[in-house]
């Protein structure tokens, strides 16, 4: 079989993956989705996107993102069956924080392989979903969840653990945005979702426990409501959440949008929470970020990203800062390595908030 | 999208970066200002713990009503969320347990030697071990509160030793109670701190419960917010017994505040429905020592040979001989079918044959290498040893 016999043969499947999965609602680096004008829902089982790839995900991996695609002979789609479809990260690498007046501290680690299998009793109706973490001793789930569709995936409902829909689902779950909203990879919470998906629309409203991960401790619950509005070129949206808790309320609200101006994709996210459980009372908070993804060529990315902080607008001189520039290459299908340097700025009384960090990862995700 | 949007992203770009970080005057060393407390030196009390860790290192995360895990670690809350509370990611350990920082969550997720996820905190620096060390002091000093409490807020019970529907196998010395705030010592006594037994059938309410009749019930004079009922002298009988802290009635639990005890109890702690008023109520069984593992785990291994230091686990360098006694699981697969380090042509526990256990000839004295166990006594009494034998000659069952 000759390469160019093979190469139309990937491309078949890609266009015809890409239309069979066009109408259906679905990691975690949001820049993708921007760059090709689609949903989360497109390349990420979860419609606000991270965790389980796609078939179109996986495809897309193979046929576009990587510089060189090795010749496998099929294509990994995660697609065991109708009814089954697994897929998985491994994710390690190298870390070294540099504190002023600190001697540096390095460490290499394998820091995560996430295993994640969908059952489809029913399928395009009934999805069984668990996302997990492997160790040696015992294995956590990060989350699990019953999804029933209805609409031809329109209308869904879920029950169960899960990521809580809000803003932009980076991966990095240290920047200020998820961060301080505390509402990230490490957060799962346990609830209800409501979620719709139109052509151009997609929003989701959970109703949860609102203890980012821990027991019930209380009858207050959690809102969160994420809308967005996608087309190919750009997208904007807004969040909405509501934690009501016997140890005080907060309140976030966030907008955000993406852009792609010829080679850059763009992102912004500007967060407000009023938090009352503080030892001072209310305390109101900013956090933002702006991100600009430039594709140098295919399998290349350099990514630039500015974030501020204001811990307490009532409090001056207390800002801070962290800029970020990573370099992402993915040499080959399902690899993908990130360089990296970041800064951050704060108060000059707190080293750590002046501390800069190189690191080395490499990412496996299928 | 043309060159609007191009300008407008421009200048959203711009306005972040003109966003400097602050200068920090007038601010400590956790960006607050200095009029809240400002800087505390580094000491082995909570305030200090407060103020030197959990402000400048921690609450950017655990804090408010979104903390990861539940955990707020804020002045108003770090110290009912940490002392005596079962950590989210392992509940067998304590986040802080006080006079035992080796076996404290929040030092060993501090360390980054904790058993589940990252070390803390997440992404960022580690905190020096000099500064450890102090969290490490306070701890072993008692983890006591700063004094004073919420000023209008219901205490809320966060520990209760033994643990709520646990099996034990003798009747403490002592029951007692942690709140989340300072107590008023004159409404500890035994009209308000109670303990009931079923009278031999496991319900409470066919009219045989014996009320039991303490040594004492007190507020601990080192510690205000622990309730200790004291039950020397009470002798052990099998059965389930009772304990509550009253919320409701005539006899309440006040905290310093005047306010009364939010004591309902569902499923974890802190106790409380968010409203004053309510009983603590909770259940544990004694049982005695029987042939189980699960029994001679809880009566002999865990409070006599898995204390910190000796078979405590978990693997590596320094536990001794290779022994983890520190669970049921634990203890199985060091002791079933296993060959003694010390004596290497003896199983330490010869299934159905205690004669030839090096458990046992450890516990009698009549191994040929090493000294009794416990080393440095007190030795077990022959009857409890004797249980253990029966457990071993039965078959030795998980």
């Amino acid at each position: 079989m000759t390469a160019g016999v093979v190469a139309t043969k990937r491309l078949t499947a890609f266009v015809a993956l890409s239309l069979a999965i066009m109408c259906q609602p679905s990691l975690a680096e949001p820049y993708l989705a921007v760059q090709k004008g689609l949903k989360c829902s497109m390349c990420h089982t979860s419609p606000s996107g991270g965790g389980k790839r796609t078939a179109y995900g996986n495809v897309y991996h193979q046929a576009e993102l990587s510089e060189r695609t090795l010749n496998m002979g099929d294509l990994w789609t995660g697609e065991l069956s109708r009814y089954l479809a697994v897929g998985g990260d491994v994710r390690g690498g190298w870390n070294q924080i540099d504190v002023p007046g600190q001697r540096k501290s390095s460490e290499t680690d394998l820091e995560e392989f996430l295993a994640y299998v969908e059952i489809r009793p029913l399928p395009r109706y009934l999805t069984i979903y668990v996302d997990a973490k492997l160790r040696p001793e015992d294995p956590v789930v990060r989350s699990q969840y019953v999804r029933l569709s209805i609409a031809d995936n329109r209308w869904s409902i879920k029950g169960g653990e899960f990521f809580l829909p809000f803003g932009l689902r980076l991966q990095d779950d240290d920047a200020f945005i998820r961060q301080v909203t505390g509402i990230n990879f490490n957060t799962p919470d346990t609830g209800w979702e409501l979620g719709f998906e139109q052509e151009k629309w997609s929003a989701q409203l959970a109703i949860s426990r609102g203890t980012a991960g821990g027991p019930e401790v209380d009858s207050g619950k959690q809102y969160s409501l994420r809308v967005s509005h996608v087309t190919p070129t750009w997208r904007a949206g807004g969040s909405l959440n509501f934690n009501d808790t016997k140890f005080g309320d907060r309140q976030m609200q966030n907008v955000f949008a993406g852009l792609r101006t010829g080679r850059v994709a763009w992102l912004a996210e500007f967060d407000f929470i009023i938090d009352d459980g503080t030892p001072t009372g209310r305390r109101k908070l900013w956090a933002s970020l702006v991100e600009a993804n430039i594709a140098l060529k295919r399998g290349h990315n350099l990514k630039l990203t500015v974030e501020y902080f204001d811990p307490d607008t009532d409090v001056s001189e207390d800002g801070q800062n962290r800029l970020s520039l990573v370099w992402e290459y993915f040499p080959i299908q399902f690899v993908q390595t990130r360089l990296g340097y970041r800064r951050y700025d704060g108060i000059p009384q707190n080293p750590a908030q002046n501390r800069e960090q190189m690191f080395l990862e490499l990412h496996l995700p299928f | 999208m043309g060159r609007r949007g191009v300008l407008l992203l421009s200048l959203l770009s711009c306005g972040i970066v003109s966003c400097s970080p602050g200068n920090g005057e007038g601010l400590d060393i956790s960006g607050r200002p200095l009029n809240e407390g400002g800087n505390v030196p580094l000491a082995a009390t909570l305030a200090s713990v407060q103020a030197n860790v959990f402000n400048p290192s921690c609450i950017v995360c655990h804090a408010g009503a979104n903390a990861p895990q539940g955990l707020r670690l804020d002045a108003a809350n770090s110290f009912t969320n940490l002392v005596g509370v079962p950590a989210q990611q392992d509940s067998s350990v304590l986040r802080v347990a006080p006079g035992n920082p080796d076996q404290s969550y929040l030092i060993q997720k501090l360390e980054g030697t904790a058993s589940e996820g990252q070390q803390m905190p997440l992404g960022g620096p580690p905190v020096s071990q000099s500064t450890i060390d102090f969290v490490r002091q306070w701890i072993t000093d008692g983890a006591l509160p700063d004094p004073g409490g919420p000023a209008d807020m219901p205490p809320t019970v966060t520990s209760l030793a033994p643990d709520p529907d646990s099996i034990i196998g003798d009747l403490p010395t002592e029951i007692t109670a942690g709140f989340d705030q300072d107590i008023d010592a004159s409404t500890i006594n035994d009209m308000t701190f109670t303990l009931v037994q079923s009278g031999g059938d496991g319900r409470f309410s066919e009219g045989n419960e014996q009320a039991i009749v303490p040594a004492s019930v007190t507020l601990s004079g080192a510690n205000p917010r622990l309730a200790i009922m004291d039950l020397s002298g009470v002798s052990t009988i099998p059965d389930v017994y009772r304990v509550t802290l009253h919320g409701s009635g005539a006899n309440v639990i006040l905290g310093i505040n005047g306010v009364a005890l939010d004591g309902e109890f569902a499923v974890g702690f802190p106790s409380g429905d968010g409203t004053e008023g309510g009983d603590f109520v909770v259940e544990f069984e004694v049982r005695g020592l029987q042939p189980s593992l699960a029994s001679i785990q809880n009566n002999v291994f865990t409070p006599t040979c898995s204390v910190v230091g000796c078979h405590s686990g978990p693997q590596g360098p320094n536990l001794p001989s290779g022994l983890d006694l520190s669970s049921s699981n634990a203890s199985f697969s060091s002791l079933i079918n296993s060959v003694s380090v010390q004596e290497p042509a003896i199983l330490r526990v010869a299934v159905g044959d205690a004669d030839n256990s090096y458990l046992i000839q450890k516990l009698e004295g009549t191994a040929a290498q090493g000294s009794r166990m416990p080393q440095g006594g007190p030795f077990l009494d022959q009857e409890t040893i004797d249980v253990i034998r029966l457990w071993i000659d039965a078959g030795a069952p998980q």
